[in-house]
């Protein structure tokens, strides 16, 4: 065996620790003269405003090739500028680019004043308003739902509540299925008392929300990320990125309580939304009546919303017209991967495009596929990936 | 006429009696519970070394502060952030510098190194990871006390029994819990218990009113408390261990590697190998059942302690002239339930229009 001292590069170390604190003070100076971080740039105009939501058109510069506009429904939780986060990281800059119509909803931040709001006030008052405004201003019966992570859980009611206004439903890494302990916030929410938490803060602090995503990873998030950052902290751009991220990471609203009460009990406790058991308001939640051509995305990786949660509404609904693909990556790679802005952004043009016409086109359901869909048996999917030609060309 | 501003002179100082003893009393309060909020679920502020990350930026947020950022509140957090994960770094080297000593002059054999490494400085590295505050037990004991006996209007020190058992077996706990921790709920209560059937019978002197149902909140909630701190100790206990035993698991690790003749050149190698070690190691803790419950458990204790505080505060401000918590929960109520019947109504004539 060789000495134990020729293994180690001591003076090397020392030499590595004392660049980190150099690094470190440098990186004081830099983050101290940043003056602006703007996220959310894509222009766009207030088109109707109910409490604190606020519905906004993007304004297109090109042609819109699709003309079922886009409704994006984004999570409670934290900020919708997460898919325009930054020019070269924005989904929705690819789909205006893309000939897509696009509105966005901003829920807000609620205060005390909004502790009694429920689910049933969110999907069956806030989005369905902003579904009518949308209607009204396109002159559409329907239009295109995209929901996103629990906005896509949203959607997925949305649509099975009213399917005559849904043209198409695109949800992406969107949770259906709570059963599962895949995910560890899926497993901590089965044992935690939501009616103390409620009953306590009325509107659940984000900073309680953050603090339990920080612990998913706690060595990653709180130690390595920083020590990382400090590599690229003399590049303003990079850092400016980097920066742009921690401004959405940390910008968490408040949860309103009796909303959050019944998410977190009726799905993540009882999961009663796969089991066609929720009521919102006074109705009961079908999946079935989910007829509308139907894409879902969930991320291989995802640590947030695993692929366990995602995967089985495909099971449930009652549309023929099923699509589930499979994005190689993580859940905020979804929206701000360099590999999500090449990929998914085509492909969801390009899905809702094909379906864009009237008494729409390629795989509207058969009455035999969707008697089969209703009898609880599943239809054949179709699982696409990138390299599906047909599925990735943009018109 | 002088006499009447005396009176009103003596009538202002004694409302600013008041006051400045409501203030004060608040302030203990809120000292005294300041661990729970920052810390719920869990998850860390940055406890004590958040007063360094002060003292080390002072210049530079000054700066800042005149710089006019729309998002000072941001930078100032990720230059915390960032000295926080950048100490880890320069904390895991301290760590490491006796190893490092020993393996430059040939003193150590692999088997030896984990002798080395200085346990209190790794519980330390740990504690600012997850915001665990070691002295917090013993300042609530001790804030708490002074402030219920404040509360009880009493001077005779009737929580004092409480407060000295308390962190009696509170300083015991970790080494017993090693055995059956189920059973250690039970000693709180049984210390709730003794101090409710001997000292706490003064309290127990008002028939009905106010008064007893405030003196019954308050002994319920030094219960409360009692169980938050063992449920504390319980889960800080699980998180130390998983913290060492990946420890242990990197130098072994290491002392692997230096064994097959591997040679390490950069701290980086060791950082990393750390880092991915920890977070499996956390990874597979947070996976069970046990931990899912216990966190829930703790969380609950959080909230129960928080619960009495704020109906203990609202008992005691029900004779000002301010609104309390349950009446602006009633209030809103009112504007939600409204608001709601407006919209329909609203919604009603727009149809009707149509």
């Amino acid at each position: 065996m060789k000495s134990v001292l020729e293994n180690f590069d001591v003076k090397n170390f020392i030499k590595e620790v004392s660049e980190v604190s150099t690094k470190l003070i440098k990186g004081t100076e830099n983050l101290a003269g940043i003056e602006e971080i703007d996220v959310g740039t894509a222009p766009k105009e207030l088109v109707y405003e109910e409490d604190k939501l606020r519905l906004y058109h993007y304004k297109q510069d090109g042609k819109v090739t699709c003309g079922v506009p886009v409704l994006i429904v984004y999570a409670l939780v934290n900020r919708q500028y997460m898919l325009d986060i930054q020019p070269d990281r924005s989904i929705v800059r690819n789909l205006l680019q893309r000939g897509m119509d696009l509105y966005i909803i901003d829920w807000g931040y609620p205060t005390k004043s909004d502790m009694y709001l429920t689910l049933d006030d969110y999907i069956s008052g806030y989005l369905d308003n902003c579904v009518d405004v949308i209607r009204k201003r396109a002159g559409k019966d329907k239009i295109n739902l995209m929901g996103i992570c629990q906005g896509g859980t949203f959607c997925g009611i949305y649509s099975a509540l009213y399917p005559e206004k849904v043209k198409n439903l695109v949800a992406l890494v969107a949770p259906f299925d709570f059963s599962t302990n895949d995910g560890l916030l899926f497993s901590w929410a089965k044992n935690m008392n939501v009616d103390a938490l409620v009953d306590t803060y009325r509107v659940i602090p984000g900073d309680f929300l953050n603090s339990g995503f920080l612990m998913l990873m706690p060595f990653t998030l709180n130690i390595r990320k920083y020590v990382d950052m400090l590599d690229v902290v003399e590049d303003r751009e990079t850092l400016l990125n980097f920066l742009r991220m921690e401004k959405w990471i940390f910008d968490s609203p408040g949860q309103a309580g009796e909303c959050l009460r019944q998410f977190m009990k009726d799905c993540y406790q009882d999961n009663k939304l796969i089991k066609g058991e929720l009521r919102v308001g006074d109705r009961l939640v079908d999946l079935r009546n989910i007829t509308m051509p139907l894409l879902n995305i969930y991320a291989s990786a995802d640590h947030l919303v695993p692929p366990a949660a995602t995967r089985p509404l495909n099971d449930c609904v009652g549309t023929a017209d099923k699509t589930l693909y499979e994005f190689k990556g993580g859940h905020i790679g979804v929206f701000v991967g360099s590999k999500s802005q090449k990929e998914l952004a085509p492909t969801i043009a390009t899905w809702l495009h094909d379906r864009d016409g009237e008494g729409h086109t390629k795989a509207s359901p058969t009455p035999e596929h969707t008697r089969t869909a209703k009898t609880g048996q599943t239809t054949p999917e179709k699982k696409h990936s990138p390299k599906d030609k047909g599925l990735n060309k943009t018109k | 006429m002088e006499r009447m501003k005396d009176y009103f002179d003596s009538w202002l100082k004694s409302q600013e009696q008041v006051f400045g003893n409501l203030t004060e009393m608040t302030k203990k309060y809120q000292q005294a519970l300041q661990g729970f909020g920052g810390n719920v679920g869990g998850m860390p502020g940055l406890g004590g070394f958040q007063d360094l990350y002060n003292s080390w930026t002072t210049s530079v947020l000054h700066a800042l502060q005149g710089s006019g950022s729309a998002d000072i509140n941001l930078l100032k957090e990720t230059i915390s952030k960032t000295l926080s994960g950048s100490n880890a770094y320069l904390k895991l080297y301290e760590i490491w510098l006796p190893l490092l000593k020993a393996l430059q002059e040939r003193a150590a054999s692999p088997d030896s190194y984990k002798d080395m490494t200085d346990p209190a400085k790794y519980k330390e590295m740990l504690d600012r990871l997850f915001g665990f505050d070691p002295t917090l037990d013993s300042r609530i004991t001790e804030q708490v006390s002074k402030l219920f006996e404040t509360l009880a209007g009493s001077s005779q020190g009737f929580t004092k029994p409480w407060k000295d058992a308390t962190e009696k077996t509170l300083k015991s706990f970790p080494s017993l819990m090693e055995g059956h921790p189920e059973e250690f709920m039970k000693i709180f209560h049984t210390l709730f218990s003794a101090f409710d059937s001997t000292i706490g019978r003064t309290f127990h002197v008002p028939a009905v009113g106010k008064d007893r149902e405030k003196i019954e909140l308050l002994l319920r909630s030094l219960d409360d408390l009692s169980v938050y701190l063992a449920r504390k100790t319980e889960y800080e206990h699980m998180m130390y261990v998983t913290g060492i035993r990946s420890y242990e698991k990197v130098i072994a690790t290491v002392a692997d590697k230096v064994s097959k003749g591997e040679k390490f050149t950069k701290f980086d190698e060791f950082f990393d190998l750390w880092l991915d070690v920890s977070e499996k190691a956390y990874y597979a803790l947070f996976q069970t059942q046990d931990f899912s419950k216990k966190q829930g458990e703790l969380l609950e204790a959080q909230l129960n302690v928080r619960q009495h505080f704020f109906k203990l505060m609202e008992l005691y401000l029900y004779d000002f002239p301010i609104a309390l918590r349950s009446e602006m929960d009633d209030l809103y109520k009112t504007v939600y339930d409204l608001k709601k019947k407006v919209k329909s109504l609203e919604k009603q004539i727009v149809e009707a229009h149509a």
